[in-house]
């Protein structure tokens, strides 16, 4: 009895271990950025898939490959497709567990219904972290994420680190996956960042406009960094303005913003912008000082008005020329004012580009630096 | 100490043990579809719908003391009737354990083990699940006092961990919901509550039964509070639009972690893992239950012979729905009018017909 147990206890070693169908983490395939383009041909492979991916040879101290990261593309039906389709050329399969960015091409963001399989089949799927970042780029992808390999250094991919390092500053404003989803579910537009290519490299400056999942416009940096102004975002960026001939430079450490919305007539919305931060440069002479409470608040003034006119300007361009509410109207009226929100909701897209907006903006220069 | 007995403390984690299982991870999306962002409700009148009948339970157990609610049942009903209510009940437990075992495999599929066929993931559970069920309830509340922590900690975790990310406003409107709505609503968030019958069992095995309804009532507030918790999170974290997307929310918005540092990150693997032992400690009092009213059908001494001959029936019953839609519309369902009968009308019922039965004898 007791060599029986033994041995089906020895036995059950070989077959319980776990272990018979492991996969090393060298023959796995860690997809880090997939980017989708338009693939204009009729048939079902409507796509243009790229995958990035790097090469776990050639990571940590013994590397024993010099590139580092693989790029492959193929036409499919759909991104995840495409895996199935390029297995026919790489010998591992792919894990998509640690995606982490998703580059949309200029010419599929023209196509709603493309954009919207896109997102329902990453929303849906149940590996991918929901936390990757939605990049839009202009012109083609592929250019994008060849122009990024040359500059490979990161597992990640360079654009990840690239947009994740910089989530506060004001040139552009990240979105995540969710974020898209729900901003686009209250009010139906959203800004995602843009990247561009020039000769072999890319940047990530500016935004792209989206209202319901389709491509409006693109936002250039200014506009952007008006936008996040409005919305309250910005925590490391340099403002520069011009103060009596010299050139002042200041860095924004802190932002918030305040809505207010008035129902007694029209619908007035009045926005406060708060800017918190430093001084960053100004100008070296003997009477140029800034240690002094009257040039402080004549700076603020002079930086209140420039951002003033950078808001307005892009406020002016959402709402006229768009109509595209990414200022988060909508949204503040169907959370704060859901009775009136109920009635003019279907209609929002034409009331939106008639509501009064007023705009107050407080810079505040709290620091100078060392020298006075 | 005697046998079989169980503490007040015990009988706390048993209930809500039993009651928080695979109902957590779907409920934030159920009673936003019914109504959006007034779920909490439907969450809040959901729970208390079991506090009279727990109080009848009470009044039922202090009529006859030292009894089982299946003694007290074949006291008061006619054999034929009793054996009716016992099948009904039956039904019911089976049902359960086929239909909580079948979202839990689901679940398992879809994010843990993609390659393993569900009948594995099912016929590993069921058999684990047996082995506590030919236990007597003493052990089963055993195991819950171990695993009532972990279920405590869960929402506390969730919270903690989504803090930095969560956006409050996705709260409001409040207080916009539709009248008529609120009966699908408080119906769907009740079916969360299942398994409050599990106090037919062990109320009447306490050391100390003037203090069980207090114990008990409080487990129910402690599962209500989790259930709150958890919905607002997963609400203020998504809003209401992608809060009704999602099947189940309560998961993923783990994977919406994103703090500092790498190692924080896509945490459904662990917590899916943790979400097993919850999962198993509700199967087992239901699998125990199921042997029990067997026991009491056929007259027999111990429930432990029947276990071994429910595993094949309970994992056709999880196998019969073809997808995970007919799961939750058909399945669930059935399931809800069952619980309704078994856990209001037949307690009810047999508190009346007692009630009056020893009025009678009294005059």
């Amino acid at each position: 009895m007791k060599k029986k147990i033994i041995i089906v206890g020895l036995l059950s070693l070989i077959f319980l271990s776990g272990c018979w169908d492991k996969v090393e983490i060298d023959q796995r395939i860690f997809v880090s950025t997939i980017g989708v383009d338009l693939h204009e041909e009729s048939g079902m492979k409507k796509y243009m898939v790229t995958y990035e991916y790097p090469n776990i040879n050639a990571i940590g101290k013994n590397a024993t490959e010099d590139q580092k990261v693989y790029v492959h593309s193929t036409p499919a039906s759909s991104i995840f497709q495409a895996g199935r389709e390029l297995s026919t050329q790489i010998p591992f399969p792919f894990y998509y567990k640690h995606l982490k960015v998703l580059i949309l091409g200029e010419k599929l963001l023209n196509e709603e219904k493309m954009v919207r399989q896109v997102i329902d089949e990453l929303n849906r799927d149940t590996k991918v972290n929901k936390n990757i970042q939605i990049l839009a780029a202009e012109g083609k992808v592929s250019d994008i994420i060849n122009a990024n390999v040359i500059r490979a250094q990161t597992t990640d991919g360079v654009l990840y680190s690239n947009v994740k390092n910089n989530r506060t500053s004001g040139k552009y404003t990240v979105q995540t996956l969710t974020g898209l989803i729900s901003t686009l579910d209250f009010a139906g537009a959203t800004v995602i960042p843009k990247v561009t290519v020039e000769g072999d490299r890319y940047s990530v400056s500016g935004g792209c406009l989206l209202k319901n999942y389709k491509h409006v416009a693109w936002l250039d940096e200014k506009e952007n960094r008006g936008l996040s102004f409005v919305r309250g975002q910005v925590e490391n960026e340099t403002l520069d303005a011009f103060y009596k001939g010299d050139i002042i430079s200041f860095t924004v450490i802190q932002s918030s913003s305040n809505k207010e919305v008035n129902l007694d007539k029209e619908i007035d919305v009045t926005f406060s912008v708060r800017l918190e931060g430093y001084l960053q440069g100004y100008i070296i002479g003997k009477d140029k000082t800034a240690f002094d409470m009257k040039v402080i608040e004549e700076m603020e003034k002079v930086l209140e008005e420039d951002v003033k006119k950078e808001i307005q300007s892009i406020i002016k361009k959402i709402q006229k020329t768009y109509k595209a509410d990414v200022i988060g109207i909508g949204e503040h009226l169907s959370k704060f004012e859901p009775k009136k929100w109920r009635e003019i909701k279907d209609d929002w897209d034409n009331i939106f580009p008639d509501i009064n907006i007023d705009l107050s903006v407080d810079v505040k220069i709290r620091r100078i630096g060392l020298t006075k | 100490m005697e046998k079989n007995r169980i503490s007040n403390q015990q009988l706390k984690a048993l209930l809500v043990t039993t009651v928080i299982g695979i109902g957590i991870l779907s409920l934030p999306s159920e009673v936003a579809v019914a109504l959006n962002n007034d779920g909490w409700i439907a969450i809040l009148i959901g729970g208390l719908i079991p506090v009279p009948f727990i109080m009848i339970m009470d009044r039922l157990f202090k009529m006859y003391p030292k009894k089982s609610y299946f003694q007290i049942t074949k006291e008061v009903m006619s054999p034929f009737v009793a054996y009716i209510f016992f099948i009904v009940f039956f039904i019911y437990t089976i049902v359960v354990i086929g239909y909580i075992h079948r979202v839990f495999a689901e679940v398992i599929k879809a994010y843990l083990l993609e390659n393993t066929p569900i009948k594995v993931i099912l016929i590993t559970m069921l058999v684990a699940v047996s082995y506590a069920a030919r236990s007597r309830l003493e052990v089963l509340a055993r195991v819950a006092v171990m695993i009532y922590p972990i279920i405590l900690g869960f929402p506390i975790f969730l919270l903690v961990v989504n803090l930095p990310n969560l956006d409050y406003t996705n709260i409001l409107p409040i207080f916009q919901l539709d009248i008529k709505q609120i009966p699908n609503g408080i119906f769907t968030a009740y079916s969360a509550y299942l398994g409050f019958e599990i106090t037919t069992l062990a109320f009447n095995i306490t050391e100390d039964n003037t203090k069980s309804v207090k114990y008990t009532l409080r487990g129910l507030f402690t599962v209500i509070g989790v259930y709150l918790i958890v919905f607002f999170v997963t609400l203020s974290q998504y809003g209401v639009f992608q809060l009704k997307r999602g099947i189940w929310p309560s998961i993923d918005v783990i994977k919406e972690v994103d703090l500092p540092g790498y190692f924080v990150e896509n945490l459904d693997g662990i917590v899916l893992a943790i979400w097993v032992l919850v999962v198993y400690s509700s199967l087992g009092p239901f699998f125990h239950t199921s042997g029990i009213i067997l026991k009491e059908i056929f007259n027999t001494k111990t429930h432990e012979v029947f276990i071994p001959f429910l595993i094949p029936i309970t994992f056709v019953i999880s196998i019969i729905p073809d997808n995970l839609v007919v799961v939750t519309k058909v399945m669930a369902r059935i399931l809800e009018y069952l619980a309704f009968i078994v856990s209001i009308i037949l307690p009810v019922v047999i508190f009346i017909v007692a009630y009056i039965k020893k009025r009678r004898v009294k005059t």
